[in-house]
């Protein structure tokens, strides 16, 4: 997902310019010659300021000590293939798929999904997925529902507590 | 002074609250430990809990998860070379260094010692620190406010370890993140886009949990597996150590010092804190050549420095509501959350808190010795949980977590777009916990700037007119300019250089 300093930049040139337009569109408070229109319009402006600036590579100099964490020079590279760099979305999509389908599904039966695909997609055997699958959402909907009182939904299988 | 001692020693032995930082202690050790899961992160997980807790249990389980996390992060540092937390990396060659060379009990021992001795260190700044701050503090007006709010923004682009344009950027996304929904000036619905979730605003804790633990789970799609970690024994783990302390006293001091000033200047926390120590005990020390071989010197001065800064880190947000780091931002959601709203008046009115807080502090830096030393026995098993078992109970926790918040589930939904945006920010340089003080900061930052505006009746000169807002004034206007002055400045250099090679 490494994208080139322009898109970004212009990018970030595009959102300023939006947020300080959007801003300007606001009313003021009436009587006073300033409102929420001020501040969406400072910020919009130095965005796409800074967004102009990235896209220049003005501060560029700077990145070079972006590596922190060490890495052992053994490791066998990942596969870089196209679709090899959607596998990142994985997460956040199942995040969406649990907000569409827990209140009709519940939590547990949700939750015993999401664990289990995300523990395949990182590699983990249907042996060590699947009891994780089982007892994991057991144990958060025991701490989060039962000692603390979260309404999580009970869908079509509720737990007896 | 007594008496208030004397309320908070009861306010914080009770069951509840001894419970709470116990269990959040073992917690952040876990955590901490565990490469990739950050002391951001174990904190962030936190806040649901939070909510049912009392105010002063809540608030020991940050002091405690944060504390045990930082110091935990040094140990697969030290036996994998894979720092825990970001705040061990500076040191986590020079530790590895010493495992190599069979001194895996002393770059450990080193750790969990003198984290302690910095984290009380910090504690007694922030004891010492505070009160006098809270008197000067009580005469600031909004003009001061909004110097400080700004100027604690530009400390957290300008140590950001990236291009401080990108960082100024990532701050303003943040900023604009805060100007969404109706609390501002007017009370219109600004940026909701007609959606009725985003009337209340982006809440700063959902946004943190995405940034910091489900872009974390993104990135563990990508990259491969830590290697497990060797079983081996361990012998006595303090041995030496008190030796080191006299032989190394200078530099602890000197940590401990630049841990409280890294930790108290708003935006810059405990990994700064480390690169800063490890770089200066490298450039003071008598024997620079043994650095990166395995030489504890390094590790005493920068173990010092980051767990000093986890404490002062909280002068900026008790005083002004203005976070000293990423952790104290949450530190500051919790706190308003529980009627213990940051401000001066917090001294003065609720000071057996305030004690309470200083004394936790304490306390979780002692426990920290044993439970430490326990943790570090254990490590070759906890450290062998497989990433692919850890992370799907992390998507849960976020899950669940970010709903409990408001029980909401549009949280969730939040949740998953910081994931996606902070995960894309930080592959493309653009530093996240700019963006986060951004957000916790912005209601702020808006209303002292507004309000100002007000006051001065559309001018700007009144910004300036006062003696200490001029100075805060100053300060973050040359954190703004400097770049770009960098910029001009390596332009006009290097514009001579290909004439006199063409000539």
């Amino acid at each position: 997902m490494r994208l080139p300093d322009r898109v970004t930049g212009l990018f970030l040139v595009g959102l300023g310019a939006a947020a300080a337009y959007g801003g300007w569109q606001l009313p003021p408070v009436p009587g006073q010659p300033v409102g929420p229109n001020v501040f969406p319009l400072v910020i919009g402006s130095g965005l796409a300021l800074c967004g102009l600036a990235i896209a220049f590579g003005i501060g560029r100099s700077f990145e070079e000590e972006e590596h922190l964490i060490p890495v052992e020079g053994d490791q066998p590279q990942p596969p870089t293939g196209k679709l090899y760099g959607l596998r990142a979305l994985l997460p956040p999509a199942l995040l969406l798929f649990y907000v569409a389908i827990a209140d009709r599904l519940g939590f547990i039966l949700t939750a015993t999904l999401i664990v289990y695909v995300t523990a395949t997609a990182l590699g983990a055997r249907w042996k060590v997925a699947l009891p994780l699958a089982v007892l994991a959402p057991i144990g958060i909907h025991l701490i989060f529902s039962k000692l603390l009182r979260v309404p999580l939904p009970p869908g079509v299988l509720p737990m007896p507590w | 002074m007594l008496n208030t001692l004397t309320q908070a020693f009861a306010l914080i032995t009770t069951w509840e609250v001894i419970v709470a930082m116990l269990a959040a202690s073992v917690y952040g050790l876990v955590i901490g430990s565990l490469p990739g899961l950050s002391a951001t992160m174990a904190t962030a997980l936190l806040v649901p809990v939070t909510f049912y807790l009392s105010p002063i249990a809540a608030i020991a389980t940050i002091v405690a998860a944060s504390t045990m996390a930082i110091f935990a992060g040094d140990i697969p540092g030290a036996l994998l070379r894979i720092p825990g937390t970001p705040a061990s990396a500076a040191y986590a060659d020079e530790a590895y260094a010493m495992t190599r060379k069979g001194e895996a009990e002393l770059a450990l021992g080193a750790g969990v010692w003198f984290s302690a001795v910095g984290g009380i260190a910090g504690t007694l700044s922030l004891m010492i620190l505070a009160p006098p701050l809270a008197e000067i503090a009580l005469s600031f007006s909004t003009f001061e406010y909004f110097w400080l709010a700004f100027l604690g923004l530009m400390c957290a682009t300008l140590v950001a370890r990236s291009s401080p344009v990108k960082a100024i950027a990532s701050m303003f996304i943040g900023l604009l993140v805060a100007c969404i929904g109706i609390e501002n000036p007017g009370g219109v619905p600004r940026f909701t886009f007609g959606m009725t979730n985003l009337f209340g605003g982006i809440e700063p804790i959902p946004a943190l949990v995405g940034v910091f633990a489900v872009a974390q789970v993104m990135r563990a799609m990508l990259t491969p597996e830590p290697p497990p970690i060797p079983r081996r024994k361990f012998g006595s783990i303090l041995a030496g150590q008190w030796k080191l302390t006299k032989k190394y006293n200078w530099q602890m001091t000197r940590g401990n010092i630049i841990g409280i000033i890294i930790g108290v200047l708003p935006g810059a926390g405990a990994d700064m804190a480390a690169w800063v120590s490890y770089a200066m005990s490298k450039r003071f020390s008598k024997e620079p050549e043994k650095f990166g071989t395995g030489h504890v010197e390094g590790l005493v001065e920068a173990g010092a420095s980051n767990n000093a800064s986890i404490a002062s880190g909280w002068v900026p947000s008790l005083l002004f509501g203005i976070p000293g780091d990423t952790i104290a931002a949450i530190a500051i959601g919790v706190l308003y959350m529980k009627g213990l709203n940051p401000g001066p008046t917090l001294f003065t009115e609720k000071a057996s808190s305030m004690y309470a807080i200083y004394l936790m502090f304490i306390i979780a830096n002692i426990i920290m010795i044993p439970l430490g030393i326990v943790m570090i026995r254990l490590a070759s098993y906890v450290l062998r949980a497989p990433r692919s078992t850890v992370m799907p109970v992390i998507m849960l926790c976020c899950a669940v977590g970010s709903f409990a918040i408001g029980n909401n589930i549009f949280g969730v939904v939040i949740v998953a777009t910081f994931g996606v945006i902070g995960y894309v920010m930080e592959e493309n340089g653009y530093p996240v916990a700019a963006m986060v003080l951004g957000i916790v900061m912005g209601t702020m930052i808006e209303q002292s700037f507004v309000t100002s505006l007000i006051k001065s009746d559309g001018s700007v000169f009144p910004f300036f007119e006062r003696p200490i807002a001029a100075i805060l004034a100053a300060l973050a206007i040359g954190a703004l300019i400097w770049p770009v002055l960098v910029w001009v400045w390596r332009r006009l250099k290097r514009t001579p250089a290909p004439a006199t090679s063409a000539g």
